[in-house]
């Protein structure tokens, strides 16, 4: 019996497909286990987005910063008030940044409450908690640029903290800042972190991520994923409705791109990136204060002694990393898991306090 | 028949079924799918122009303007005498100054074939570009020999005392 004639496409995209057979590939990528009960609010995908916002945004700062001590403020300065749509570009990579530590913490937020880092997406999980840290990583290497107080400070106060952790704590200080002092090494380091490691970190983290993701597809928030019989082939999904993840849920997630694009844009219009004065490494300003996302952190360390300070956040990291693994609940309804939302509800409550406490003080 | 409103939420009978219910033939593409189609095209097309214009203004380098503003005083005759020559800055712009049997002359140091910089072959006595060879005369600035196609533009120059001075065009 004669094999079925392959369909054969024309015009540019057939070109292409004779060349580089590259349809099935496509079409696996797009096809994404949806189930219709998980409401994503597309923050993973917001997320993703901001990456390549600020990936963009970076790459053009790039071209005219000078990771300098001598240089770097002045250069800033030049990006905001010479360069054409300098100011826009410097305020949406700042907005950008803070939009991203959000939508990761609110992602993490989601999956918490619909318990889609339980049986089998626990690596999910685990890489997901890994791209939280280099988010911050970035947020901690990219405030350090302008070269301003504020920068230097908050740099010279992070560092600092980096330096009390038990047993590493000089060695660290010493390999974060290049030398003793925050200084013009410590600006090169900085900026080689962020521009070269984190993103290439990031990248290869959201691969993997995101090769899991489509692997598994998306966690249902009403079944627990059943697990394999013993001796029986794999486990089959609970058969409920889904929602196809081309062109659907890829439009719903354009739409979504969309809205946090004008946000930006309006962000960055109204409330553009400040510069206060050149660094000074004589003169501490008054309250001087980190970025939002360490302000909890900054609170902390002013009313407990500067170990527990210190512990306290990596510990609660660790916690977070092995959540998974923590709760042995297999439940994921959320009646079923009193204990574990109650936790988390204080465990936000708690940080959201301290971020206010530390805004206020 | 009024045609169908755009974004109206009552469900409108398809075209070709209006167009034969009232015995006319139905229209080559729906007006509602080709509003949508034009308004689809406009959206990606502004959003793109949103982005990429901000981008392009970004890239486009600030007009910086030549620190050389003034005049330029070069050095003086004991600095440059007969048959030498001195390449200095004009703001950032270099400069050749050549003491020649015509008097002491300046033309602009970037060679007129790929850019590299002159200098002053003592020599030959002409003034020389080390990249592929070309050879000026200092006396015009003319090309003498190699691939320069055009002769080394000239920078007015002025002797007051014993100073060399470069006057900028239009200073």
């Amino acid at each position: 019996m004669n094999a079925p004639a392959e369909t054969v496409r024309g015009g540019v995209a057939g070109w292409f497909e004779e060349r580089l057979r590259i349809s099935g590939l496509l079409a696996a990528l797009l096809h994404v286990r949806i189930p219709v009960s998980a409401q994503t609010y597309y923050l993973g995908g917001i997320s993703l987005f901001l990456f390549g916002v600020q990936l963009i945004s970076g790459t053009l700062l790039a071209l005219y910063y000078k990771p300098t001590a001598d240089a770097a403020y002045e250069s800033v300065k030049y990006i905001t008030s010479v360069v054409d749509f300098g100011w826009l570009i410097r305020s949406v990579h700042h907005w950008g940044a803070t939009l991203m530590i959000a939508s990761v913490g609110l992602h993490m937020g989601r999956i918490f409450v619909q318990a889609a880092y339980k049986y089998p997406r626990e690596l999910t999980w685990m890489f997901g908690v890994l791209l939280f840290a280099v988010t911050i990583l970035f947020g901690f290497t990219g405030y350090l640029l302008p070269w301003d107080q504020k920068a230097y400070w908050a740099t010279t106060v992070g560092t600092e903290i980096a330096g009390g952790v038990p047993l590493i704590g000089d060695a660290l200080l010493n390999l974060l800042r290049g030398g003793a002092d925050v200084s013009d090494a410590t600006l090169n380091r900085f900026f080689g972190m962020h521009v070269l490691v984190l993103p290439l970190l990031l990248a290869g983290l959201v691969v993997v991520h995101l090769t899991i993701v489509h692997q598994l597809g998306l966690a249902s928030p009403r079944h627990p994923e059943p697990r394999p019989v013993r001796r029986g082939g794999p486990a089959q999904p609970v058969d409920e409705p889904l929602k196809p993840f081309f062109p659907h849920y890829i439009l719903d997630e354009l739409i979504a791109w969309f809205v946090v694009l004008a946000a930006l844009v309006v962000l960055a219009s109204v409330l553009p990136a400040g510069l206060e004065d050149e660094a000074d490494p004589l003169i501490t300003p008054q309250h001087v204060k980190p970025e939002w996302y360490f302000l909890s952190v900054y609170q902390l360390l002013k009313i407990v002694p500067r170990t527990i300070g210190i512990v306290a956040p990596m510990i609660a990291v660790a916690i977070l990393l092995l959540l998974p693994f923590l709760d042995r609940n297999p439940a994921v309804a959320k009646r079923r898991r009193p204990l574990a939302l109650s936790a988390a509800v204080l465990a936000v409550i708690g940080l959201v306090a301290l971020t206010v406490w530390g805004a206020q003080s | 028949m009024e045609p169908p409103t755009i974004g109206s939420m009552e469900p409108q009978p398809a075209p070709d079924a209006a167009a034969r219910s009232s015995g006319r033939e139905a229209p080559p593409s729906p007006p509602r799918r080709r509003f949508l189609r034009f308004l689809v095209g406009f959206s990606a097309a502004s959003t793109l122009g949103m982005i990429i214009a901000p981008i392009v203004g970004f890239l486009i380098p600030p007009r910086t303007q030549g620190s050389g503003g003034g005049r330029v005083v070069a050095g003086t005759l004991e600095d440059i005498p007969a048959n030498t020559g001195k390449v200095v800055a004009m703001g950032s712009a270099p400069v050749i100054v050549v003491n020649t049997e015509a008097g002491v002359k300046a033309y602009s140091a970037v060679c007129t074939h790929l850019g590299c910089i002159v200098g002053f072959d003592t020599t030959v006595r002409h003034i020389v570009c080390p990249c592929h060879d070309g050879h000026f005369n200092p006396a015009s600035g003319a090309v003498l020999s190699g691939p320069p196609p055009a002769p080394l533009p000239p920078i007015a120059v002025a002797l007051e005392d014993d100073e060399i001075v470069l006057v900028p065009s239009g200073g």
